[in-house]
């Protein structure tokens, strides 16, 4: 069989090298539109014949690297990796037609930097050696830096330093429990091994409890800042506002946090020696996220930042779900993470236009947009809906999931999110209020409506969400295989 | 005794002596030659070195040891001295003194591989002057710079009064024990244990060795000659100079003075701290391009430091490591930076700073292959994935973590995380700031010698088993039973 899942990590990162070649725009974007089309076309094939019933690894690709340290190159994708790479391999094709016609300067390197995103994201979902998953989580981090300090806004030095600070930092913390889990096995079995099951089914044996908790928490925290959860948040909005519209949808696609919660945390827990503990922090971070995002959203007199808060809010019920632990919880937190993915760059898209369109992102100063954009208007009203919980799309599922699911273990933090809901249906509400209806604002000038590129690629987004609204079975059944597997887990060992 | 174990020595110390005889008789114009000659013969012993991996043996009444140790330090030694060498090329070109500079070269690195093998402290101590004393005329080859002559003057009035330390050091060693060599030091380490002098020997050895790694507060020489020397002369200093200091100081301390363990352990604990937190924090804002990856090539000893205090055979194989990744990272930076003094240099003569990071704008544009080149050893520094640098730390710091040494680990891992921000730096003025100034040619043997860093960067990174292989056997010399 061919190996699939190198391709789909290196051709990204071939075309990104390809695209730096380029000397104009149409051969830079007609590279990257290649790159992530194969790759798409390659995750689909991969779909098909992907078994959602089992939580086993598929796909698995396994090459000896450096054996006097047990490095290997190990790639293999389950339920909980699927979807995810299934989002980038949708949107990023969208998102690069999404931009077809803006003009910037160095459209070369753009091209690469969104090609490099998406095979680092990639590898981190696809990684099973802890080597190689540090080295693609590492590799995320270059590109996105690039993007907002070359095409951000007016902060963008400020954002992009600190965007790069602090989840290096997270990272280099991460870091050291993945080398306190490599020497701990180590120790106890006398060969040395990264290999992220192997590893993870030999953290229980660990005799010191005090270890455990200290590499559990340090894992913890380099996937919490990423994710990111309060209060480790403040990176997020800078970053995600100070960046052009494609680095926010990147950011957005960057779903790495969640996933190393899931794929790496969630199996750990049951074995660390105050496993409640760990909850009850989860627990509190997700719920507070949930609640303080969506305050601090409301308060936003920029779109885009408010966007960005939102984004803080809804990535609040992944850390809650997946402290839940029954499968409800947990495989629609997951199930958040993809439909997050969606809404939030479509969210992005808009925002960015309504900046090229008028100049100003600021709420207040726009006023009855729908007149003059109709399309826009539409699409923005349905992933608005989506955002704020409205039944039938995405987003109610994942949330619906989630609390209900968390309920049965942490009733009091998912009253508090509960909070959060009104809120979250208020902000959105009232900018789309402001900013789309009512009366035009004269002040802003002669506005167009988006371009056929960007109503394609918003329109399907759109319509994938209304779809996996109406009938999320074709990506939940995997995830609910792989938490249910999880939680079999933490059940046989009486937890 | 078979000669053909000390065939590496020989060629280059032939080498050396021929290119000094030649260059006599050669007008300045055709002296280029002599380069060739010279990489020429580095290039055959370092091929009868790595021919010759896995032998051990004791020559010269036991004084000097073959063995896997000595050999990878030696490989570290050849290829530095390869790098020096072809570089150097370029760097002499038209310049009367050519054969000077290539014989006092081969002669700095002989020092060093007998530093490497030697088994004896009087060998050591020999072998480290005879490196030492090249070194302080190369650093003042530019006769007619103050800047140059002022970097071998400090280098030289310091490393004399280290090498007066060490030496006293050693005597001290050798009134208490009777004895210079080295594994019979080990063996009646036990006088020096019941008694002050012990004490007092390794308060005297590590300031020696601490002058020659650069260890802070004995550091001061080091940014001023690294920044005053010819850059390609900088090369060999950090690159080569540095790391014999610290395989002197593997073989004292950890051979010979393993015993006295309790005395040194803390002692290198604290200045690895302090070395690497000071180097990497004064790099942050340095604006000469070789004075901070001086800073850089402090905070990157006081990483390697870190394997004296761990002392686990992993964590002394990742010192080896990262002392042959250091070699190749550091020496391709100086002669990067070496290609860029050439360019601004040859564009006006008279530049004062022509290693101001400002010259580095454009870089990409200007010179496409010193920038990748630069790029690629500035990221291995980093520590960035898939380099060199980034196997190194990998190794070095997630063994000092398996020790029990977290706190060791935390500090090093912020302060590789701090040197970021200063190695971006560099790539920033090189790819994102714009220049008016036209693209130059790249003078082709900086060209090579660069690319043949990046390949080893890389590859140490990538393909890492064999190196990590026989830096774990070297450091079985050390530590023969491990833990």
């Amino acid at each position: 069989m061919a190996p699939i899942l190198s391709m789909i990590v290196l051709i990204p990162l071939i075309f990104a090298a390809l695209a730096l070649l380029t000397k104009t725009k149409e051969q830079a974007r007609a590279i990257a539109l290649t790159g992530t089309v194969i790759v798409l076309l390659l995750t689909v094939y991969m779909y098909f014949n992907f078994d959602s019933t089992i939580a086993a690894n598929q796909f698995e690709e396994l090459v000896e690297w450096v054996p006097s340290l047990g490095i290997t190159y190990h790639l293999g994708v389950d339920g909980i990796a699927m979807p995810l790479i299934l989002l980038n391999a949708i949107v990023l094709p969208l998102l690069v037609l999404f931009t077809w016609n803006d003009d910037r300067k160095s459209p070369n390197k753009f091209y690469a930097l969104i090609l490099a995103t998406e095979g680092a994201v990639i590898g981190v979902f696809t990684a099973l050696d802890f080597f190689l998953f540090y080295i693609f989580w590492e590799l995320t981090l270059i590109p996105l830096f690039f993007m907002v300090s070359i095409w951000g806004g007016p902060n963008k030095h400020h954002a992009s330093i600190k965007f790069f600070i602090y989840t290096h930092v997270a990272s280099l913390v991460m870091l050291l429990g993945i080398f306190g889990l490599y020497f701990a096995a180590w120790d106890m079995t006398g060969t040395p091994t990264l290999d992220i099951p192997t590893l993870i089914s030999q953290f229980q044996f660990i005799e010191s409890g005090i270890a455990k908790d200290l590499i559990f928490l340090a894992l913890l925290f380099g996937f919490i800042v990423k994710i990111p959860s309060f209060p480790f948040h403040s990176w997020l909005p800078d970053a995600y506002t100070e960046a052009p519209t494609a680095g926010s949808v990147l950011f957005v696609m960057l779903k790495i946090g969640g996933y190393g919660l899931f794929k790496v945390m969630l199996p750990m827990l049951p074995f660390t020696a105050s496993p409640n503990m760990m909850i009850s922090i989860m627990a509190v971070l997700g719920s507070v996220s949930i609640l303080y995002g969506a305050f601090l959203a409301l308060s936003q007199k920029d779109l885009k930042r408010m966007v960005a808060y939102s984004s803080v809010s809804h990535m609040g019920y992944v850390t809650l779900g997946a402290a839940g632990l029954v499968s409800l919880s947990v495989s629609g937190a997951m199930f958040q993470q993809f439909s997050h993915g969606l809404i939030m760059s479509v969210m992005f898209m808009s925002c960015g236009i309504i900046n090229n369109a008028t100049g100003t992102r600021i709420i207040n100063d726009l006023g009855g947009l729908a007149q003059k954009m109709p399309k826009l208007a539409v699409i923005m009203v349905l992933i608005f809906m989506a955002s704020l919980g409205l039944p039938g799309l995405s987003g109610f599922i994942a949330e619906v999931s989630v609390l209900a699911g968390s309920f049965v273990n942490l009733p009091v933090y998912v009253m508090i999110a509960l909070l959060a809901i009104v809120i979250t249906a208020a902000y959105h509400l009232w900018a789309l209020q402001r900013a789309m209806f009512g009366v035009y604002n004269e002040r802003l000038g002669t506005v167009t409506d988006i371009s056929t590129y960007q109503t394609f690629s918003m329109g399907v987004i759109a319509i994938l969400v209304l779809y996996f609204g109406l009938n999320p079975s074709p990506v939940l059944d995997m995830m609910l295989t792989n938490s249910e597997h999880i939680i079999s887990l933490m059940a046989a060992m009486g937890v | 005794m078979d000669l053909m174990l000390l065939a590496p020595e020989i060629t280059i110390a032939v080498t050396g002596l021929a290119v000094l005889i030649i260059g006599l008789f050669l007008p300045t114009g055709s002296k280029k030659i002599l380069g060739y000659l010279a990489s020429l013969g580095v290039l055959i012993a370092l091929a009868l070195t790595i021919s010759s991996l896995g032998t051990e043996a004791l020559v010269f009444y036991d004084t000097v040891s073959i063995d896997a140790l000595s050999q990878f330090f030696k490989i570290v030694f050849l290829v530095v001295a390869l790098l020096f060498t072809i570089a150097g090329i370029k760097y002499t070109e038209g310049h009367s003194n050519t054969e000077e500079f290539f014989t006092l070269g081969l002669f700095a690195t002989i020092g060093m591989m007998f530093v490497a093998s030697a088994n004896d402290l009087m060998v050591l101590f020999v072998a480290f002057e005879l490196a030492s004393l090249a070194t302080y005329a190369l650093a003042g080859f530019e006769k007619k710079n103050a800047k140059s002559l002022e970097a071998a003057m400090k280098y030289f009035i310091i490393g004399s009064l280290s090498a007066a330390l060490m030496l006293l050091g050693i005597s001290y060693i050798y009134g208490a024990t009777g004895t210079t060599s080295i594994p019979e030091v080990a063996a009646n380490a036990g006088v020096l244990l019941s008694s002050p002098i012990g004490l007092v020997s390794v308060v005297l050895l590590i300031a020696g060795f601490g002058f020659k790694i650069a260890l802070v507060p004995f550091h001061m020489w080091a940014p001023d000659t690294y920044q005053g020397s010819p850059s390609v002369v900088s090369a060999l200093l950090a690159a080569g100079s540095k790391k014999m200091g610290i395989v002197a100081a593997f073989k004292v301390f950890i051979i010979a003075l393993i015993a006295l363990q309790a005395e040194w352990q803390t002692a290198f604990a604290i200045l690895a701290v302090i070395t690497m937190t000071y180097g990497n924090v004064v790099a942050l804002n340095q604006k000469s391009v070789k004075r901070m990856l001086a800073y850089s090539s402090l905070a990157q000893a006081g990483y390697i430091t870190m394997a004296f205090v761990v002392l686990t055979p992993i964590a002394l194989g990742g010192g080896i490591f990262y002392a042959l990744s250091h070699g190749f990272m550091k020496a391709g930076a100086f002669i990067a930076t070496a290609a860029v003094t050439y360019m601004v240099l040859s564009e006006n003569k008279d530049s004062n700073d022509p290693d101001h990071i400002d010259n580095f704008r454009g870089l990409g544009k200007r010179m496409p292959i010193t920038a990748l080149s630069m790029t690629v050893f500035v990221f291995a520094l980093a520590g960035i994935p898939l380099t060199a640098g980034y196997m190194s730390k990998f190794i070095l710091f997630s063994s000092t973590i398996q020790a029990g040494f977290v706190w060791l680990a935390v500090i090093a891992i912020l302060n590789s995380a701090i040197s970021l921000y200063y190695y971006a730096k560099v790539v920033k003025y090189m790819y994102f700031l714009p220049t008016d100034s036209e693209k130059v040619s790249e003078p082709f043997p900086y060209t090579v010698a660069m690319v043949i860093a990046v390949i080893f960067v890389l590859a140490i990174g990538f393909w890492s088993e064999p190196f990590v292989y026989w830096a774990m056997e070297a450091a079985k010399v050390l530590i023969p039973g491990g833990m």
